[in-house]
């Protein structure tokens, strides 16, 4: 019975519904009925090449009346009433509209939206025209992103925004991009722009390169401090491919097929080598065998990924749907990473546009093999590789794996084999927006969105694994889990107004943020067997001993910012902007909850003024200031709080119980780091566009930044407090120029940009709060690793980040010692040497960074060729610092390690000596492309369809001995470049588009 | 129209003040202090942090026992092929180079002043009556303070002027005392606890400062009272030797070893150890850093050693050949794979220098067991004091007061138990007490070849030679050199005498740093 009433509930409801359409349809076409209408027609063409578009979206606006142009670029529109708007609309186009008058005819040219100052930039919470914008920002559209097989989002900008450096300094294909903007600006905040997917936090790899539009970068403080304490590094937007209303139903698919090789191989001993060394004296042991060991773990691997997008719309609502597969391999055996991308956007418009929904939601699925605890390729194996006797064999006469007793050696290949697991990870992002439009200019939206993030992962060595040959493990299994979500809720309101010459906006909100993570682990050892793996933990028996270890943590916190924003211009000649943040963070200690977050820039389009009209090759000028503040919150929560937990155990009364104490000095004071960040900027283009460009100058003081601070036990409960006293100072200049088909030939094009940045960092102060206060003026930072067990860099209060500090090397005695430069200059052995004789000996971080970039088009050719290069910093080289010595010949070494040094013979122990410190300077051709677009004009499939092949990372000139200069530039030790690093490669791809 | 934007607005304006501008942290796995109330229940687990400090300061990573054995005679950490420089410390800690930036005796400090804060924590929550205490209260606030008293002897012993803090409440950056004066705060402290302690040694005492351990303790301090006050108080030590021996709780072991063992928690001879446990409670890691890699064959050990320490070989020259102690102390000699009878490796008593040796040369600290199976943390509790020691103390007040005949019965006593093979040669007579030490003092060159020496003869120096047998590697050593004067006097191996300002460490750099009313140690 119950059933049977909740079927005709359903169908009355469902009557109701198709009567209420029914009646929407016909007040409809009453509408129309009334209305005058005519037919209209046109050409539509590109107002650079001057060649017809095929292709165009044309529609009446608020109807559903719409077409495409044909291949001649012609389109028809029926019914189309007087004083209607015309829209055209084509990717890559400046979207024009034309109110309809009496004619019947209208041709219209688009112009390229990538140089027009009309050309839309996001800037958060709202978008701006370009000629509008008076702070730091950078914008790059899809057609000038790199090509081929890219890790990320980053890399597809990399060298193509002044001031932001992306860095790829590693091989490993579950690895991003390094990105920085403006140089380092914290001791131990995160430095990690905040990116913004769709207008959600997201990450740089939260939606396939192949998906994304566009990429704009808020670069300085005025125009990121909107976003609060999570504008100190600056906010990348990430906007993805969606259609607009009106898209003829279209599929795209696009594909690419790639291999990799070493970039540059580290030349170590091969056996016959080695045997020749031992023929010469050299005390090796030949162990009668001849191992490559490095060809033994890697392969030429194969990535391919493909990715489908469909969309299409009429003219209320839209549809972009896309499935992104990849599949990546590394160089190395199992090293790999596979992902899935699903993603869909829907929107949809009611009452004549005044209602517009907009849905977001993708899923993110990536898997990788395990080599390691916790990680994806395990880096022992390649110090094994590298360091193991040549001579030596892989398995012994009984099927076994060679193990050798020498100290941390162990058999790679074992390594390799032995050892499984699969770490997967998951993102599911979905957002909504409604936004309300009720009388022009007016908007008021409301967003909310859920970022859920989950990983799970599984390790096991197997009884094969030194974990037991040597320790006796018995078979050893890790598991781990963890899950976080981030609720976003944003509302905002904001209108605009033209009064004469007087033109502004006005833009408020308010935004809540929640987020929430929780994790738990578990290990296990002494298995009946390896066929389980780590699915079936409970079967070990260490866990049961108490020897093994789980453990399970949560944790949550809370962001809430109100926040307001006025832009001025009279005339569009003066341009006037001012925002501000209030902002609270559950992070912050009771004394200092909420913090302001001003900024103010100012515009002045010279190009505008009646004085420059005579100045004809002047198409844009305009002058640019601006001043902000922005912050950066604690990383973790609950620092300021009096905590305690249980931990170190007591034995009481014969048993051992848990102890429970504080665990930590709360901080009631402690806040954000505040950047504050003035910008001067000129934008500028000559001959009508053609060549365009702006310089950047910019100073950023980072206050309150926080460190770890010894204090005094008693009174305090630790020996270190986290608190706000230290600043740092980055000042640089950043200048890009572009050129779009300089030489205005049909049949050859190029187009190019250049960007060009330096940046000079300097360590203020290190405490500017008496109460906390260093013993030194300096903090060593950088590890050498075992067994020279040293750091390798300082920070010192008026030096930048990024300096080496140690012995500086000019000779080698007549015992094989080093010689040092003393403190004072003389020259002395480094065995009677100490800590006050080391001085600076470089810079891990390049002064200056530039990107050149080139299309080509030659008839249905393009060629695309990128250049980057990075001055003025140096690497030390760890390969060399460990292998290029015949100090401890139970390991592998590098040829050179028998080259005389400073003419001399080397017989020191290991030592982090200047020696090793090399200029990084390089420049690479780090991307050449060379596509085909098929002429498709009569095809009646086809829309477009391109081939290309494409290399990245392909040469690079530097005078460094190592695999690749691009090393390491994150945190406060850039510039060492480990010896354990993946290598990076070259990567080799072919690749098709086609669009339907 | 206007209406109905005015209405939207109206309603984000209620969600904004009545929606939330709330920051609360809330947390989940750790306990905000003002959510945990303790009861009388709780109390174990609050009194743990006090001791459990302990075990990273004691045999733990640069620890106690590195800051008295490497400064010492006995012990030195050479340069080996895998490493053992890192950056010159074990260097500076053999040739009393050491800096205010050290950090094995850095290390010691923030240990002992981290547990006299947890103490003087839990002290105010129960007097102040925070911990509602129904029975034991009195006796429980003795213990506390005699823990802390213990933390203020090792910086009294250490780093000599440092400041006495006994107030919780207080956030005053606190002020300087001198070693004079921290040596009779722990004096009066201990005097004023002893009469409250527990008499009990059992399981339920065991790793806890019963009256037993205080009396130790006090005696130890007056023992050296000499070092820190320039005038000996060897009757006082004498009587708080007496006290311990004569409340017959304690007895000599039948083996010198079995104070040693895995399982000495059972040992009738340990009146106060730090317990460890290999997977409850790590932290030693002695075995870790004196064995070589290779010894994981040997014990079949679950982790690969370090391989570091070693035994300087004029001080094991020094030993009888038939003093049991020797071999029960050190590894020596060739070491084999118990399960195919293969010599792994072979520990020869050389050591070519502190800065440079080879991989197997020097005994090793094998006198903490090392089981087969071993892991890279050992159950083997650390003994503090043990009833040898008290015997010992009562021995050398004998011996320094006229008694050198009472003494030497004493010590032969201790002795009987290692010379079992040949116990005629557990007799010690009092001319060899009074006598110089056998340790041929000097530098030793490559081939072990010893010059130099300024040929003064150490007053006692047959009774050093004692304690350094019976209490090798137990982190004795610095103090009995310091008190025999030979500390800042003689040269061993690469050391030669650095001046008698460093018989205490330097106030660490970085404590003068955060606290302005700290004064630098003299000679530093």
């Amino acid at each position: 019975m119950k059933k049977n009433n909740l079927k005709n509930h359903r169908q009355k409801w469902s009557k109701c519904l198709s009567f209420a359409l029914v009646a929407v349809f016909m007040l409809m076409c009453n509408l129309f009925a009334l209305a005058q209408t005519q037919k209209v027609t046109g050409k539509v063409t590109d107002a650079l090449t001057g060649e017809s578009l095929v292709g165009v979206s044309v529609y009446e606006k608020g109807t559903q009346n719409a077409t495409t142009t044909d291949i001649n670029g012609v389109y028809t529109l029926s019914s189309v009433k007087k004083g209607q708007v015309l829209v055209f609309s084509f990717i890559g186009m400046k979207t024009i509209e034309i109110t309809t008058d009496a004619r019947t005819t209208y041709d219209v040219v688009l112009q390229s939206e990538a140089t027009g100052l009309n050309e839309v930039v996001v800037i958060g919470y709202g978008t701006q025209k370009k000629g509008d914008v008076t702070s730091a920002v950078s914008t790059v559209k899809s057609d000038k992103f790199l090509q081929g097989a890219t890790k990320d989002a980053a890399q597809l900008i990399q060298g193509k925004v002044a001031g932001l450096t992306v860095s790829s300094s590693t091989g490993d294909p579950t690895q991003g991009t390094q990105i920085m903007l403006r140089g380092i600006s914290t001791l131990m905040a995160s430095s990690e722009p905040l990116v913004i997917v769709d207008g959600v936090p997201g990450n740089l790899n939260s939606v396939a390169p192949e998906d994304i539009a566009s990429i704009d970068v808020l670069k300085d403080g005025s125009a990121a401090a909107i976003y609060g304490t999570r504008g100190n590094n600056g906010v990348i937007f990430v906007t993805t491919k969606r259609a607009s209303t009106n898209t003829p139903a279209t599929l795209e698919y696009s594909g690419y097929m790639s291999t990799q090789a070493i970039a540059r191989q580290m030349d170590f001993l091969t056996a016959s080598e080695y045997r020749q060394k031992i023929a010469e004296g050299v005390g090796f042991e030949d162990l009668g065998s001849s191992t490559d060991w490095f060809k033994e773990v890697t392969r030429t691997p194969i990535s391919q990924s493909h990715n489908l997008t469909f969309k299409g719309g009429n003219s209320t609502s839209s549809y972009t749907a896309s499935l992104n597969y990849r599949k990546f391999q590394g160089i190395f055996q199992r090293s790999d990473n596979d992902q899935f991308i699903g993603r869909l956007n829907l929107t949809h418009s009611m009452f004549n546009d005044r209602l517009k929904f907009n849905f977001d939601m993708s899923s993110r699925n990536m898997s990788y093999w395990a080599g390691g605890d916790g990680y994806s390729f395990n880096p022992e194996i390649y110090r094994q590789v590298i360091i193991r006797n040549p001579t030596d064999v892989i398995k012994d006469a009984d099927g076994v794996w060679q193990e050798r007793d020498t100290y941390m050696y162990n058999n790679p290949v074992a390594l390799l084999n032995e050892a499984d697991g699969l770490n997967k990870e998951k993102e599911l992002r979905y957002s909504g927006s409604a936004l309300y439009t009720p009388i022009s200019d007016l908007h008021v939206k409301l967003m909310v969105s859920r970022v859920e993030n989950s990983a799970m992962r599984g390790y096991y060595e197997t009884k094969q694994h030194v974990s037991t040959t040597k320790y006796g493990k018995n078979g050893y299994a890790s598991r781990s889990a963890s899950s976080d979500f981030d609720n976003l809720l944003e509302f905002t309101t904001d209108y605009s107004k033209n009064i004469d010459k007087h033109n502004f906006t006005i833009l408020g909100g308010y935004s809540y943020e929640y987020y929430e993570t929780e994790n738990f682990w578990e290990q296990n050892w002494d298995f009946p067997t390896d066929l389980y793996t780590y699915n079936n933990m409970g079967t070990g028996d260490a866990l049961i001993r108490g020897e093994a270890g789980m453990g399970s943590g949560k944790s949550s916190s809370t962001l809430i910012g109100f926040f307001g924003r006025f832009n001025y211009n009279y005339d569009n000649k003066y341009l006037v902007m001012a925002s501000l943040r209030r902002e609270g963070s559950s992070k912050f200690g009771d004394n200092y909850k909420w913090g302001n977050f001003p900024a103010v820039s100012l515009g002045w389009r010279i190009s505008s003024e009646p004085f420059m009209s005579s100045l004809n090759f002047i198409h844009e000028l305009k002058l640019r200031a601006g001043f902000g503040v922005t912050g950066t919150a604690p990383s973790d929560p609950y620092k300021s709080q009096t905590s305690l937990n249980y931990g170190d155990r007591f034995l009481y009364n014969g048993k051992w119980i848990q102890g429970i104490e504080p665990i930590r000095n709360p901080n009631p004071d402690l806040r954000w780091e505040k950047k504050e960040e003035l910008n001067l900027g000129l934008d500028f283009a000559f001959l009508k566009g053609i060549v365009s460009g702006s310089v950047d100058l910019y100073k950023r003081t980072t206050r309150d930044m926080l460190y770890d601070y010894p204090v005094p036990v008693p009174p305090y409960l630790y020996g270190s407090i986290l608190a706000n006293a230290a600043e740092m100072e980055n000042k640089g200049v950043e200048v890009m120029l572009a050129a779009n088909n300089p030489f205005q030939s049909e049949i050859f094009k190029w187009t190019t940009s250049l960007t060009y940045s330096n940046n000079k960092n300097k360590l203020l102060s290190l405490s500017s709060d008496p109460a906390y206060q260093l013993t030194n003026d300096f903090i060593n930072e950088g590890y050498t690793g075992e067994p020279i067990q040293t750091s390798t860099h300082r920070i010192q209060v008026g030096e930048p980040i990024g300096n080496f500090w140690g012995y500086k090397s000019v000779g080698v005695g007549d015992d094989g010692e080093w010689i040092i430069e003393g403190k004072d200059g003389e020259q002395k052995s480094i065995v009677d040497a100490n800590d006050a004789d080391k001085q600076y000996l470089g810079n891990g971080l390049p002064k200056s960074y530039f990107g050149f970039n080139n299309t080509f088009n030659y008839k249905n050719f393009d060629l695309t060729v990128n250049l980057r290069g990075a001055f003025g910093f140096q690497i030390l080289n760890f390969s060399r610092m460990y292998y290029e010595n015949t100090y401890d010949l139970s390991y592998n070494k590098l040829a050179s390690a028998f080259d005389l040094v400073y003419g001399k013979e080397l017989k020191s122990q290991l030592c982090y000596v200047s020696y090793y410190i090399e200029q990084g300077d390089y420049l690479k051709l780090d991307n050449v492309t060379l596509g085909y677009t098929f002429n498709v004009k009569n095809s009646k499939s086809f829309k477009a369809a391109r081939v290309y092949a494409s290399g990245l990372n392909l040469l690079t000139i530097t005078g460094y001995k190592g695999i690749d200069p691009e090393v390491n530039r994150s945190g406060l030790a850039p510039g060492n470049d480990e010896r354990d690093k993946y290598p990076t490669t070259r990567t080799f791809s072919v690749g098709v588009n086609v669009t339907f | 129209m206007k209406k109905s934007y005015i209405s939207v607005l109206f309603a984000a304006a209620i969600l904004i003040v009545s929606g939330c501008t709330k920051l609360d942290e809330k947390v989940y796995s750790e306990v905000l202090a003002k959510d945990f109330v303790p009861t009388q229940n709780d109390i174990p687990s609050i009194v743990g942090p006090v001791y459990s400090v302990m075990r990273p300061m004691m045999m733990d990573w640069q620890g106690y026992f590195d800051v008295e054995e490497e400064s010492a005679d006995q012990i030195v950490t050479p340069g080996r092929p895998n490493g053992w420089v890192d950056g010159g410390t074990y260097q500076r800690m053999h040739k009393h180079e050491w800096t205010p930036e050290e950090w094995q005796p850095w290390n010691l400090w923030l240990n002992c002043f981290s547990g006299i804060t947890t103490a003087n924590r839990v002290i105010y929550q129960i007097e102040s009556g925070e911990i509602a205490m129904t029975q034991g209260k009195a006796e429980l606030l003795a213990e506390l303070r005699t823990v802390r008293a213990f933390y203020y002897y090792l910086l009294c012993d250490n780093h000599g002027n440092v400041p006495i803090v006994t107030d919780y409440t207080n956030t005053e950056l606190p002020a300087q005392k001198s070693q004079l004066d921290v040596y009779n705060f722990v004096v009066s402290e201990l005097k004023a606890c002893i009469p409250l302690l527990s008499k009990d040694v059992s399981t339920a005492t065991y790793g806890r400062f019963t009256k037993y351990a205080a009396q130790t303790l006090l005696a130890r301090v007056y023992l050296n009272a000499v070092t820190y006050t320039g005038s000996g108080k060897w009757a006082e030590c004498e009587a708080y030797c007496d006290s311990v021996l004569n409340s017959n709780k304690y007895s000599l072991t039948a083996n010198y070893k079995d104070s040693f063992v895995t399982n000495n928690e059972s040992s009738p001879e340990i009146i106060f150890a730090v317990p460890y446990d290999e997977t409850k409670a790590g932290g030693n890691i002695n075995h870790m850093k004196t064995l070589d890699p290779l010894m994981r064959k040997v014990f079949k050990m679950e982790a690969q050693p370090w391989g570091g320490s070693c035994a300087v070989p004029q001080f094991i020259n020094t030993y009888d050949p038939d003093d049991s102690r020797l071999t029960d102390t050190w590894i020596m000699g060739d070491q084999k794979d118990p399960a195919t009878g293969e010599v792994v490796i072979s520990f020869p008593n050389t050591c070519t220098s502190i800065y440079s040796t080879a991989r197997n040369e020097g005994y090793r600290i094998g006198k903490y067991e090392i089981k087969q199976g071993m892991k890279s943390s050992s159950s083997v509790d650390f003994p503090i004091f043990r009833l040898a020691e008290v015997k010992m103390m009562k021995a050398e007040c004998l011996l320094r007061t006229g008694r050198a005949g009472e003494a030497a019965a004493i010590v032969s006593e201790v002795r009987a138990r290692a010379f079992k093979s040949n116990p005629s040669k557990a007799v010690v007579t009092a001319a060899t007490l009074l006598g110089n030490s056998k340790y041929v003092y000097g530098n030793a060159d490559e081939l072990g070849i010893v010059t130099g020496d300024n040929g003064a003869v150490i007053e006692f120096g047959g009774f050093l030679d004692e304690l350094g047998w019976e209490f090798a590697a137990e982190a004795h050593r610095r103090m009995d050199l310091i008190r025999f004067g030979v500390f800042s006097t003689k040269k061993w191996l690469n050391h030669v005498p650095n001046g008698n300002d460093k018989k205490i460490f330097p106030i660490p750099l970085e404590e003068l740093n955060k606290n302005s009313n700290l004064v630098q140690n003299p000679g530093y």
